[in-house]
């Protein structure tokens, strides 16, 4: 699976994802906005979260905040920029752009939308439970604030790395190629150079 | 047929199943404040301390304080995220998951950490250039350029480290019959 092949499809596929990235992630980012509010707004009454992506932000506001104050900017890049990884990742199939891989791959990315929309949700609450101030202590308890901080800070530092390897993993593998995942009789032993 | 490859699907989700949690309790680890305190800050401060060392070999004037590098116009300050050690989780917990032996995958780990960190201070040294040279590409190869390329480093690491992995057991797999090996 892993040749020299393999990595230059990965490498073409990398560079194509990230142009692809760069022009379409503002509108993905309406998508996830989208996604995270109405599933925000279903836990919450009055339903008052509102996010709005803004240049590369995707803002934080409440119809309850006063009209003055700062509204939070959460940074949209770092949420979904992982997309490359997944393009990259199922680019290392022998026929990458046979149908059912295409398919797989689809699949794939609507799981990792799914993913970005609730590392989102988690952000937001995240920045609900720990940053606005007697608010943030009055409303979210000691658990609570816990959760919601650790599961975006599990998603920044290993989550939104893990997330495309484990889709590839279980999408886009094929099961006939190494590695398998489990133990395995080699054929005849070769040497290596 | 079908029963080997539900075997090989069983396999392949057994894997996944180990990764994820290996992955948790790794994250509990380096996330608690004593090991974050003792052991993630100072091999940071390591990591700025080389990548100091290695810019000002190629004539940049730099000065570490800590986690930070900075000279008279930039500075950038390396924080959990961008020490490489998130990826040698990654590739550490799909290691430990893989069955393989212990040797192997000692080996594995070692050499694969090596490897990541060797790549994040290239990473950090080209990053620090890039802001201070060309500050306008910053923002993108630090969030999604680099991240990406370390990340992908990490797995394909991986793929290959696995594909060189014998069985552990002498019980023959399905998912290996009809299979050429390439090397």
């Amino acid at each position: 699976m892993l040749n020299g092949r393999a990595v230059l499809r990965a490498l073409v596929a990398f560079l194509l994802a990230l142009a692809f990235w760069f022009g379409f992630s503002r509108p993905y980012e309406r998508g996830i906005a989208a996604g995270a509010q109405a599933l925000t707004n279903l836990f919450e009454s009055p339903d008052v979260t509102r996010l709005q992506p803004s240049n590369g932000e995707i803002l934080l506001d409440r119809r309850d905040f006063p009209p003055g104050s700062a509204r939070p900017g959460l940074p949209g890049p770092d949420l979904h920029f992982n997309f490359v990884l997944l393009v990259t990742l199922f680019a290392l199939d022998r026929k990458p752009l046979r149908g059912g891989h295409v398919g797989r791959f689809l699949l794939a990315a609507a799981a990792l939308f799914l993913v970005h929309v609730l590392a989102l949700v988690f952000q937001v609450h995240s920045v609900y439970a720990t940053s606005l101030g007697a608010w943030s202590e009055a409303t979210y308890g000691p658990v609570a604030r816990n959760f919601w901080a650790a599961g975006f800070h599990f998603y920044q530092i290993a989550g939104r790395f893990a997330a495309p390897f484990a889709l590839w993993w279980l999408f886009g593998r094929r099961e006939e190629e190494e590695p398998s995942g489990g133990p395995r009789r080699t054929g005849k032993k070769k040497g290596r150079g | 047929m079908s029963d080997a490859l539900d075997s090989a699907r069983r396999r392949s989700v057994g894997f996944l199943l180990r990764f994820v949690a290996l992955l948790l309790v790794f994250y509990l680890i380096i996330a608690s404040h004593p090991v974050n305190d003792a052991v993630i800050v100072p091999f940071t401060a390591a990591i700025a301390s080389v990548s100091g060392r290695i810019l000002n070999s190629l004539g940049e004037k730099t000065e570490v304080m800590g986690t930070e590098i900075r000279s008279s116009s930039f500075g950038v300050n390396i924080e959990n995220g961008c020490n490489g050690v998130e990826t040698a989780l990654l590739f550490g917990a799909a290691v430990l998951a893989f069955p393989a032996s212990g040797k192997r995958r000692l080996l594995g780990l070692a050499a694969g950490f090596v490897a990541i960190q060797i790549l994040n201070l290239l990473r950090v040294i080209t990053l620090f250039w890039i802001g201070l040279h060309r500050p306008a590409l910053f923002n993108s190869s630090h969030t999604v350029i680099w991240q990406s390329i370390v990340v992908l480093f990490g797995v394909l690491l991986f793929l290959l480290w696995a594909s060189r992995q014998r069985p552990l057991s002498a019980e023959p797999s399905p998912t290996s019959r009809g299979r050429s090996r390439k090397t």
